[in-house]
């Protein structure tokens, strides 16, 4: 075991690689009460054509496989509910899907031993069935249709429709009332013996608890359980292409302004995208955010009222900037946003007043345990580590490379989805 | 951690006392009798207040300056407690250690420029800030519909008792928003500033005498009577037979939703009893409701209740298909007579309070928890920590059954959703 100090949460970190390739990080914060931990798979919306284990032939799954194994993941062949047997112990259960990555979690005071074994326990112990797998299905298309009422979501998935050709981002991740409807108990075991050997998968726990005492307790655990060998999961490339499929879409729905969504899509194999990320962010906080000239022009002349949110989605080969508002107007808004994107010049002191901005997050962010999990999590998707030091990551942005990166970037690929009335 | 309240004849300063955060929060507390037509009235102050001040007449000058602040945060809210309006206005920031000497004093000066120093033309509010604030909450009470789950809790809190506490929308209504000018706005806000009841609330790792001296010097509250009634409000109970109600829309979901109303229960039964029972019937994944009609029959993905034990309200709420109305009524229907037969044991009221008491320990992890308790205790009398998580475990099962019989069920209001689902990516 491994101590580090994550010097931008002045908080330290224990971590380990077990014998079965498990990846443990443990961050004692004594100052609460509680504990957070969460167990998680590299496995996602995103993996959804890959080389099952022991399989040499690619295997092309159902959309939306993978937010249905995790509700399944839950039912245990002796019958017993895992939510039963947290409320039992007074703490909170729950789990996510999202693009890269399935989450268990249990967050509660006392009992961690106990909590923790039975994460690991039924989340290693798989029982699909087919009544328990016909049973999910009335429930998940429940889950779909509440999304498919929010008119947010309508828009975003209509928007990364538009923005992808074969890469899975363009479909929503729980998937569709059809794709679901196929999904067997096949279909979940070759995803589940493929993506949720320990050699796939994280633990992260923030909280107070002693770290010796805890990896002992979970290597035990651990050491009981027969697996294969470690294998790296085949995935399936996607031979994404650089352009949009639609460049202009209008979705109907009853909204009373129309919302909308204006996307960049970029190629970044030619970058480093951990750092890229940071000034895109940057640039189109400081263009297009609360504190731009544009955002204060925009309420001036009553085209918005509040602000024009930014979202950053990527896949390995590209990054979707997904610039999202509400306007009667929207048509002047876009032409406004276009304009301002083409003066590309971005001042030191604009940068460093954002690079204090993105210190003080840290600061924040290290008085809540769940953020602190969330951020380790994060890590280990984009940098396949723990950054031990954000602040460094976050001096070494400098306003002359950034403006450099700026002048290689184009904004003619781009899709733009209006959600209205009529 | 320790709790110091000073009360002053102009307004109560609630310090809490911990070195548990890296921040210090403020926040300031704007409290009245609530009317129905001051709603829109309120909404529209908190929204205009952040919008600029005289020092920053713009959002984006305001935002700069909480950059400038280390990335501070403040945050407006108009909540109802009972027959109460609160106001909120609050800044979290971090504490000197990790910023510099005077970011206590810079913080405070911000939050009292939004808080006196309002951006104001001729003597009422700017045109510009108005019209933003106008705007946003327009556009908020004529999209409503646009969310399901609001929107049919809105009406099903209307249906239920139609000129009540219960019925106020907490958005404002669009006659009132109408109504408001930058003259009569600007009125009422030097009426809120006079005559509300403030209480300030701080937490952090403060000295007592500095945060009072400045709270002091920077906000001059002037002379007020402070005499509050009791918060909580009880229905009349007046119904003979249930009202039902179904409006039509276009959405996939339908909403199922039943109102309880409680009749006639006693301090202890709202503050404890009603807690449990609700976890019981629908207020985790293990409850009741979520096992029966979900997990049993497939009926639905979210379901739950949710206990307003100031109103004296219980009610259910799940997103179904039209079709299954009949059996997820029934269904529902089912699981509160199960509670008022007795049909739990012993080990769900456990439960119950176990959580319950982790929960109490969760509140003491944040600021906002922390203000969340304390405002409780002044407003609504509530007991302390130690004393809630003593009671909690008085609750016995024949408790729980007593209050389950004073449940009158009011109301079933039925948002009917269900154009067929097409597939939208082949």
């Amino acid at each position: 075991m491994k101590m580090n100090i994550i010097k931008h949460f002045d908080l330290p970190l224990y971590s380990e690689r077990l014998k079965n390739g498990l990846i443990v990080n443990l961050v004692p914060k004594m100052n609460v009460s509680n504990v957070y931990a969460t167990l998680s798979a590299f496995y996602g919306s995103f993996n959804n054509d890959f080389k099952p284990i022991d399989s040499e032939k690619y295997y092309h799954a159902p959309l939306g496989v993978a937010h249905f194994l995790e509700h399944k993941v839950f039912e245990q062949e002796s019958g017993e509910d895992p939510f039963s047997f947290y409320t039992k112990n007074g703490a909170d259960a729950n789990a996510s899907t999202s693009y890269q990555k399935t989450t268990y979690l249990f967050s509660g005071t006392g009992y961690l031993k106990e909590n923790l074994n039975y994460l690991l326990d039924f989340i290693q112990q798989p029982y699909f069935t087919e009544e328990n797998v016909t049973k999910e299905k009335g429930i998940i298309e429940q889950e779909i249709k509440m999304y498919d009422d929010v008119p947010y979501w309508k828009l975003i998935e209509r928007t990364l429709y538009n923005a992808f050709h074969v890469h899975p981002l363009k479909y929503p991740i729980a998937g569709t009332v059809e794709s679901i409807r196929s999904i067997t108990v096949e279909d979940l075991y070759t995803c589940y013996n493929t993506f949720y050997h320990p050699s796939n998968m994280f633990l992260t726990i923030v909280g107070n608890f002693d770290p010796k005492e805890i990896m002992t307790e979970i290597r035990n655990n651990q050491n009981k359980k027969k697996y294969k060998p470690m294998q790296k999961v085949e995935l399936a490339s996607y031979d994404e292409d650089d352009t949009v499929i639609k460049d202009y879409d209008i979705i109907k729905a009853s909204v009373e302004i129309p919302k909308v969504t204006l996307s960049y899509k970029f190629n970044v194999q030619d970058y480093d995208i951990n750092q890229l990320k940071y000034y895109l962010n940057t640039f189109f906080e400081l263009k297009l955010g609360i504190t731009s000239k544009l955002n204060e022009a925009l309420k001036d002349n009553s085209l918005i009222t509040g602000s024009i949110d930014i979202d950053i989605i990527s896949t390995d080969r590209h990054i979707l900037i997904v610039l999202l508002f509400e306007s009667k107007d929207y048509q002047k808004v876009i032409e406004m946003i276009q304009k301002e994107l083409e003066d590309k010049q971005v001042l030191e002191k604009d940068l460093n007043r954002k690079k204090k901005v993105m210190k003080s997050a840290c600061v924040y962010r290290s008085d809540n345990i769940y953020s602190i999990a969330s951020k380790i999590n994060n890590n280990l998707i984009n940098y396949h580590e723990v950054v031990l030091d954000e602040y460094s990551l976050i001096d070494a942005l400098n306003v002359n490379e950034f403006n450099e990166i700026l002048t290689t970037l184009s904004f003619e690929n781009k899709t733009i989805n209006v959600l209205k009335k009529d | 951690m320790k709790y110091t309240k000073i009360a002053k004849s102009n307004y109560n300063l609630h310090i809490i006392n911990t070195n548990k955060f890296k921040t210090i929060m403020i926040k300031i507390n704007f409290k009245r009798k609530l009317k129905k037509e001051e709603i829109s009235m309120r909404n529209m102050l908190v929204n205009l207040l952040f919008e600029s001040t005289q020092k920053y007449p713009t959002k984006r000058l305001m935002e700069i300056q909480t950059e400038e602040l280390y990335e501070l945060g403040y945050r407006g809210s108009n909540y109802s407690s009972g027959i109460y309006n609160v106001m909120g206005f609050d800044c979290v920031f971090l504490h000197p250690k990790y910023t510099d000497d005077n970011i206590i004093e810079d913080s405070f000066a911000f939050l009292k420029e939004i808080l006196f120093y309002p951006h104001v033309e001729d003597g009422v509010f700017a045109q510009k800030p108005f019209d933003i604030a106008y705007q946003i909450l327009e556009d908020h009470l004529n999209s409503l519909k646009e969310n399901s789950d609001l929107y049919s809790q809105i009406r099903l809190y209307e249906e239920l008792e139609p000129d009540s506490v219960i019925s106020y929308r907490k958005c404002g209504y669009q006659e009132d928003l109408q109504k408001i000018d930058r003259q009569n706005l600007y009125e009422y806000y030097l009426d809120v500033l006079k005559n509300d009841i403030v209480d300030v609330f701080v937490v952090g790792d403060v000295k007592i005498e500095e945060i009072e001296e400045k709270v002091d010097r920077l906000f001059k509250f002037s002379e007020r009577n402070k005499v509050s009634e009791n918060h909580f409000y009880k229905p009349e109970l007046t119904r003979q037979d249930v009202n039902f109600q179904t409006e039509l829309t276009d959405f996939k979901q339908s909403k199922i939703l039943l109102g309880f109303k409680i009749e006639d229960a006693s301090d202890f039964e709202l503050r404890y009893v009603l807690n449990i029972l609700n976890y019981i019937l629908g207020g985790s994944p293990d409850s009741k409701l979520f096992q029966n009609v979900r997990e049993k029959n497939s009926l639905c993905y979210s379901i739950s209740s949710v206990s307003q034990p100031l109103l004296s309200v219980l009610l259910v709420h799940a997103g179904i298909n039209a079709d299954n109305y009949d059996q997820a009524c029934s269904l529902i229907l089912e699981q509160v007579e199960d509670i008022k037969n007795g049909r739990f044991d012993n080990n769900d009221i456990i439960k119950a309070a176990l959580t319950y008491k982790n929960s109490m320990i969760e509140i003491t992890e944040s600021p906002d928890g922390l203000i969340s308790l304390y405002s409780g205790i002044e407003y609504l009398n509530s007991d302390t920590l130690e004393v809630r998580n003593q009671k909690i475990d008085m609750v016995t099962k024949e408790d729980i059954v007593s209050l389950a019989h004073k449940l009158k069920l009011d109301t079933i209001f039925f948002l009917e959703g269900g154009k067929e689902n097409e597939n939208e990516y082949n």
